[in-house]
């Protein structure tokens, strides 16, 4: 059987060896400025893969809805909302509200994908409006408590035998994802929707359920991503979730997953996660400016993709 | 029409095939100018292959072709139009959501000051649809408001309005009856009067009776004969359709017919107007065969009894007990244990990029043991044993299943199908494009599971295969059962018989066929 996990694909290696690239491009900058390895030391790459887990946690999610040959755009606002319900809720109930508003979103989100027929761009781009309505009716009345709780910055900040906890999250999640998409029924139903689903419905798989399932997962996962980031700033406040529609939809892409679906292994996500975050993070310790940043970011992005289109391009 | 005349269209030595299946072979095919020229074959004879020659869709690898004498390579079907070759085909080429007008007028519009002058437009379209008899029709409706018939009619319109030398009708009035076909007729003699060439293709023989001056048949991509029309008896014509090449190819079918006791029972099965009010019963152990021509919901009624169609009326009992089915996940449920092989394995049956063991896999995951894990152990060794029964040549079963030939591809269809244990099996077509070793073997298979106890209804566009394996047959005629074929009636006589809608001499006529006629 193929193994997603262990099958270190063209893209995955490519995405490994950019990484690498980065960082040595960043270090020698460091080095002719004489700041030293700094690039390369313990306290820089754990603060990281802190970062790294805030995207991975929303890419890993994506990843599961983009497997199908669909995307999910409402995911800044389901971010959004999901902090600021949690963090009005508050106290020990704080995270599971956020996970539950995460899911509530994810399953309306599959149900239109799934019965409804509307093309996932536009609803999901839908459905993200709509959510920023809801909270910009929340905070209109009264000022709702938007200070995180303390497991929120424990999850987000905190370290656990010298890891960060954030790491250890993205981790856990990482698990779960990866035993879901290779050791389950689901899994292979996902990877045979996003290649035909005609044949996957034909073969008896519940495809709609399917649907409705990875939706609800990548909202969950947005939603997680939500407390760790309200957790990291100490508060949730709108337009937290903005940031990350975009570089989590090129972690996705980055990292192999076709973008039509039904090919992608969960290792080239996670890579694709930390070349983005470090490539953020060189281009801001060489003090490029913001514009010159954004362009090259971009071109990155472009660049990736066109570098391995061609043998993952294939009509299918 | 003497023999003196030249022929207006002719075509020398054509040879066409598609990845190494001949569609058409050495084929000579000559049409005079005023006269109306049928054209008859069984499914896959060659007929709309040749046709698409004639108009530029396709080009034929060998053999050439001439209008007035003169070599022509039409290169696209712009080039036939301006040479005067005009198509009316059985898939529409019009575009929905243009009006009428806009589509009668799509190559050529009028133009004023260099825009599409639409009064113009529309005043053309009015006379041609006039000449086609409809005059009501206002140009300006949108063609996806018309129904089936009309559309029909628009596209002749449209035909005419090219000032065909040759007009080619491939199946292009089938959805018209009555009226609406006599004036269809009247126009396409006017067309030939007028000195063209009319090429008319229909599975219905008693139009060709009344329309065609000469017939030309083919068998297998091979001309068989042109005649004058009414020099043959529909006897004769059948008879040259069918060609005589049977084989040993079958196993042996059961020596009596036998009790069967029922596996699923069908009664007044419609949808749309696509299939009407069908009804039968499949025993347990039981092939029955789905046989006429194609297009006549033999794929509706199959994909109908999986739960794939919404809005199906009737009843289906699944060992008597009436169940609704309202899906493939339903239908494959251990308590109902219905297969269907689809009708395109590239598309339906298959998940081409996936590797073989994941198709096998893919209808019966969750089956192979465990919880909510699947057991790999178990499953793969339940894939390889599967490889095994059905002799797929596969090197490595983790290959994608796009790497294998189309009967190993379609052997990993039933493979899939038959890991989740049916207990009735439908089949579109499973032999369509395979080599006759495999056919053979699937025959076999057929038979052995039959033997079992699994009820099978196999949808075949071949005859032969019909014959060969079924112990019965149903033939459809437009939505519904034209007649049911049992033990040594089941020939190609009364098949093809009852598939063109026509009683022939010496054989029962069938029972429902005359409503059959009548339009919805």
């Amino acid at each position: 059987m193929r193994n997603p996990l262990t099958a270190l694909d063209k893209p995955a290696l490519f995405a490994a060896g950019s990484i690498l690239l980065i960082l040595a491009v960043g270090s020698l900058y460091t080095l002719s400025t004489g700041g030293g390895l700094t690039m390369l030391s313990p306290a820089y790459l754990s603060q990281q893969l802190q970062i790294a887990a805030f995207l991975g946690l929303i890419a890993g999610g994506l990843m599961m809805v983009i497997l199908l040959g669909h995307i999910d755009l409402s995911i800044p606002w389901t971010l959004t909302a999901a902090a600021m319900m949690a963090t009005s809720v508050g106290g020990p109930a704080a995270v599971p509200v956020a996970l539950a508003v995460g899911l509530a979103v994810g399953v309306v989100n599959g149900l239109g994908v799934a019965w409804l027929r509307v093309p996932s761009m536009i609803f999901t781009l839908g459905v993200n409006t709509v959510l920023q309505g809801l909270m910009v009716l929340h905070t209109g009345g009264h000022a709702p408590q938007s200070r995180s709780t303390g497991l929120m910055e424990f999850l987000a900040t905190g370290h656990v035998l010298g890891l960060p906890m954030a790491a250890l999250v993205w981790a856990a999640v990482s698990g779960l994802l990866v035993v879901l998409l290779t050791r389950t029924a689901m899994g292979r139903a996902v990877y045979a929707i996003g290649n035909r689903e005609s044949a996957a419905y034909l073969s008896g798989i519940p495809t709609n359920r399917v649907i409705v399932g990875c939706f609800a997962i990548c909202g969950a996962c947005a939603a997680l991503a939500g407390c760790l980031l309200a957790g990291y700033s100490t508060k949730a406040y709108q337009g937290m979730g903005n940031a990350y529609l975009l570089p989590g939809i090129a972690a996705v892409v980055i990292g192999g997953t076709h973008v039509l679906g039904g090919r992608g292994t969960y290792t080239g996500t996670v890579l694709g996660t930390i070349l983005i975050v470090v490539l953020q993070s060189v281009l801001s310790v060489m003090q490029m400016p913001d514009a010159g940043r954004q362009i090259i970011y971009g071109l990155v992005i472009i660049a990736m993709l066109f570098a391995y289109g061609r043998d993952t391009g294939r009509a299918g | 029409m003497t023999d003196a005349t030249a022929p207006l269209l002719e075509l020398r030595d054509v040879s066409k095939s598609y990845g190494g299946v001949h569609a058409l072979r050495n084929v000579d095919f000559a049409g005079r100018a005023g006269s109306i020229h049928a054209v008859l074959g069984e499914n896959g004879a060659g007929k709309s292959t040749l046709m698409k020659i004639v108009s530029g869709v396709i080009r034929p690898d060998t053999g050439e072709m001439r209008l007035d004498g003169r070599p022509v390579a039409f290169a696209s079907p712009r080039e036939a139009v301006a040479a005067g070759v005009v198509c009316v085909f059985q898939e529409l080429s019009l575009v929905p959501d243009l009006s009428v007008a806009d589509n009668i007028c799509i190559t050529d519009p009028p133009r004023r000051f260099g825009l599409i002058d639409r009064r113009a437009q529309r005043r053309v379209a009015a006379a041609l649809l006039d000449r086609v008899g409809c005059p009501g029709l206002d140009p300006r409706t949108r063609v996806k408001d018309l129904p089936l018939a009309q559309r029909q009619l628009v596209e002749i319109a449209k035909a005419l309005g090219r000032n065909p030398r040759v007009l080619v009708v491939d199946e292009g009035a089938s959805a018209l009856s009555g009226a609406e076909l006599a004036r269809v007729f009247a126009v396409l003699r006017e067309v030939r009067d007028g000195g063209a060439l009319v090429i008319y293709i229909s599975h219905r023989m008693n139009e060709i009776r009344e329309l065609a001056d000469r017939c030309s048949v083919f068998r297998n991509g091979r001309h068989v004969e042109t005649f004058d029309a009414h020099t043959r008896g529909h006897d004769d014509i059948i008879r040259m359709m069918i060609g005589r090449e049977m084989t040993g190819v079958f196993p042996a079918k059961p020596a009596a017919p036998r009790d069967y006791p029922p596996a699923i029972r069908v009664d007044h099965l419609s949808w749309d107007d696509r299939l009407r009010d069908i009804g039968f019963t499949i025993g347990k152990g039981e092939i029955v065969g789905l046989g006429g021509l194609d297009g006549q919901g033999q794929r509706e009624l199959l994909l109908a009894l999986f739960g794939v169609l919404r809005g199906v009326e009737g009843t289906v009992a699944i060992d008597g007990r009436p169940r609704r089915i309202d899906g493939p996940a339903a239908a494959k449920a251990p308590d109902i244990a219905m297969a269907l092989i689809p009708e395109d394995r590239k598309t339906e049956g298959l998940v081409l990029a996936m590797s073989v063991a994941d198709n096998i896999a893919l209808s019966s995951l969750g089956g192979h043991g465990g919880g909510i894990l699947i057991d790999r152990a178990r499953l793969e060794s339940d894939v390889e044993s599967m490889v095994r029964s059905l002799q797929i040549k596969v090197g490595d079963v983790n290959r994608a299943v796009a790497t294998l030939s189309g009967g190993n591809q379609q052997k990993v269809v039933l493979a899939k199908w038959l890991m989740t244990k049916p207990r009735i099996l439908l089949l579109n077509d499973p032999t369509r494009g395979i080599d006759v070793g495999t056919k053979q073997e699937i025959y076999a298979l057929l038979r052995r599971l039959a033997d079992e106890g699994v009820a099978i209804l196999l949808f075949s566009t071949d005859l032969a295969e019909l014959i060969g394996c079924c112990d019965r047959v149903l033939v459809l005629y437009r939505g519904g059962i034209a007649r049911e074929l049992a033990g040594d009636d089941i020939t190609e006589m009364n098949i093809l018989g009852s598939a063109f809608d026509v009683a022939l001499t010496g054989s029962p006529g069938p029972a429902r066929a005359a409503g059959a006629e009548v339009r919805p």
